[in-house]
């Protein structure tokens, strides 16, 4: 590497992006404008950053694959901070051969938790936790050790596995206070709250009470039918029926579960689900059809049973019954419920299991977005919404070094 | 023009506080490398570092049998290695483009690394006295026993070769490993090369053929 380029980079490391920018701000080489772009990354201009990283990767000769491959995998660190995941991912994933190719261990590493943050901010979670395993994350250095460290708490917070969730954030947190890195200090911070800040509410008998994460999963473990009102499904042990996009059915198996273990009468039933004022005989050959439906996806579960006042649920073998419901029952509480499963939603998917219109998923989106509870990404009809950040979301750009001699 | 596979006789390195080797040169005694916020001498024998000085230092050095010289962004700096102290300052002829350099013949030669060039330079006032165009993107430079060899580093590819300083033609060529760099070259007067190893912080010495061709014979 040529004088300039070395301070630059020099400058670039020990945080002075400004000095680094002046150092190289009238060359148009590809290193120098890799460092450009990379400066302006870290000074918060992210479209500039990609169309300089954009720029430097195609100027940046066939002899210099490995200064190639780094540039293609910042430009991709820097779509995936800005949430556009219409960049190819075929691109970051032979960025990353490339690296893993010439022996750039480290940088190949930051690629494929790039990979696998985009999966599971995709709600591709099953496919996130194949990549990420086989990931080796010893012997990196702190940063990159630090991100794993969330990532792994991000993906078990998704699986609801809380105790290797919070031994992974201690690991993060040990690694941050280790490497002296505040932003990654606060980071973790932040994720801890997620653990520490009650998940759902519990209705049981008459009475209701708010849950950790941890107390969420030591109660689907307990055997007790879950009407579960923050994914929209019904759990009892290890067997999982999703009624998102039945929403009669969820609310019927909601009002039951509320009454258990008495019954719940037909008027409360069609109030409740139907927001029928008086019950005529339409109304009950209705209600009757839709309880015939809940019985065919419970089967297995619990029984509904006909009463002398209404209907009444039968577990099979399960320790009580009980609702989840989200911690609060906030304004477009049914949206939220829908996308703590933590996958991706269209608005119009959405609309399809609530019920509304899409005109009115759209506004309840847009509201929850401007509150910052909910994001999205993507454009047009290809947009999709999930709920916000979780653990393995590092705001903090890691962007590889694009120098060969790095 | 000869070709052949680099044969490196010894690896120096990783040094703490150290994590790049910018440049490389021998003033008889030690080896001084340019590790970007310092110049450190390390000892040829134990390879255990014994100085560092503090100055700016990106890309190449050389020794001229008193002073250091050390490229420093876009500029060259003389430095005594008995105080470490700025003795003058030249504009590099690159104009911050620079990477290799080399003193022999009273004069200085600087690598400038993309342009593929080498320029001969008066050491007292920065004049460029003459071009010598390379093939290849210049490292280190370095002058032995009359020969003008300097390193390449072309994305993955690396070599050393020795070029006609007056045609630029490549007469002998020993290519590095796969992997391995040379971000600067110093030859010791003891049949090596010193390469510096960029940001595998390491220097590594290679053997220098004898002018027969014959490579291992000692100076």
């Amino acid at each position: 590497m040529d004088s300039i380029i070395t301070a630059a980079a020099r400058a670039l490391a020990a945080g002075d992006h400004l000095g680094a920018l002046k150092r190289v701000a009238l060359r148009d080489d590809p290193p120098a404008l890799a460092l450009r772009g990379i400066a302006m990354a870290r000074l918060g201009d992210l479209d500039r950053a990609r169309a300089l990283l954009k720029s430097a990767a195609r100027a940046f000769g066939p002899k210099e694959a490995v200064a190639r491959a780094r540039c293609v995998v910042a430009e991709a660190e820097i779509a995936f901070v800005s949430r556009d995941l219409g960049w190819a991912a075929k691109a970051l994933g032979s960025a990353r051969e490339t690296l893993e190719t010439h022996g750039d261990r480290v940088n190949a590493t930051h690629a494929r938790h790039l990979e696998v943050r985009r999966l599971l901010l995709t709600g591709r979670v099953a496919e996130a936790e194949r990549m990420f395993s086989g990931i080796d994350g010893t012997a990196l250095p702190p940063l990159s050790r630090a991100a794993h460290e969330l990532i792994a708490a991000g993906l078990a917070i998704r699986r609801l596995r809380t105790q290797p969730a919070r031994e992974a954030l201690a690991r993060a947190g040990r690694i941050a206070r280790e490497a002296d890195i505040p932003v990654l200090s606060a980071e973790v911070d932040r994720a801890r709250l997620v653990l520490d800040t009650p998940a759902a509410r519990l209705i049981a008998e008459g009475g209701e009470r708010r849950l950790l994460l941890e107390e969420v999963e030591a109660l689907f473990a307990s055997g007790a039918l879950v009407v579960d009102a923050c994914r929209y499904a019904v759990r009892g042990g290890t067997v999982c029926v999703p009624l998102a996009t039945r929403p009669v059915l969820f609310a019927l198996a909601r009002v039951l579960a509320e009454a258990w273990p008495a019954d719940a009468s037909r008027e409360e039933l069609l109030a409740r689900t139907f927001r029928a004022r008086h019950a005529d005989d339409s109304h009950r050959a209705r209600l009757r059809v839709e309880i015939g439906r809940l019985r065919a996806a419970l089967r297995g579960l619990a029984g509904v049973e006909a009463t002398r006042r209404g209907f009444a649920l039968t577990p099979r073998a399960a320790d009580g019954v009980v609702v989840l419901a989200p911690p609060m029952e906030e304004e477009h509480g049914g949206v939220l419920a829908l996308l703590a499963d933590g996958e991706a939603w269209s608005s119009s998917a959405l609309a399809l299991a609530l019920g509304m219109s899409q005109r009115t998923v759209q506004r309840a989106l847009e509201d929850l977005a401007a509150a910052g509870k909910v994001q999205a990404y993507g454009r047009g009809r290809a947009r999709r919404w999930t709920t916000p950040p979780l653990p393995g979301f590092t705001t903090t750009l890691l962007l590889p070094g694009p120098l060969p001699s790095d | 023009m000869k070709r052949s596979p680099a044969e490196i006789l010894r690896e120096y390195g990783p040094f703490p506080n150290a994590d790049k080797v910018h440049g490389v040169t021998y003033d008889g005694r030690h080896v001084w490398f340019a590790a970007g916020e310092t110049l450190i001498a390390v000892d040829p024998e134990s390879g255990n570092p014994v100085r560092t000085i503090e100055a700016a230092a990106d890309a190449g050095t050389a020794f001229d049998g008193r002073y250091l010289f050390q490229i420093a962004e876009d500029r060259i700096h003389k430095i005594d290695p008995e105080t470490g102290r700025v003795l003058s300052t030249i504009p590099a002829p690159g104009g911050g483009g620079d990477s290799g350099l080399a003193w022999a013949e009273g004069s200085l030669w600087v690598g400038q690394y993309r342009e593929r060039k080498i320029n001969q330079v008066d050491p007292e006032t920065g004049e460029i006295l003459r071009t010598i165009e390379s093939e290849r993107v210049v490292t280190g430079v370095t002058w032995t026993d009359g020969e003008l060899w300097h390193g390449t580093w072309d994305g993955e590819e690396s070599d050393i070769r020795r070029i006609d300083p007056e045609t630029g033609e490549v007469l002998v060529q020993l290519d590095m490993p796969a992997g391995t760099g040379v971000s600067g070259l110093e030859a010791d007067g003891n049949g090596r090369f010193l390469c510096g190893g960029g940001g595998s912080g390491t220097i590594r010495a290679v053997r220098r053929p004898t002018r027969g061709g014959a490579a291992g014979q000692k100076a």
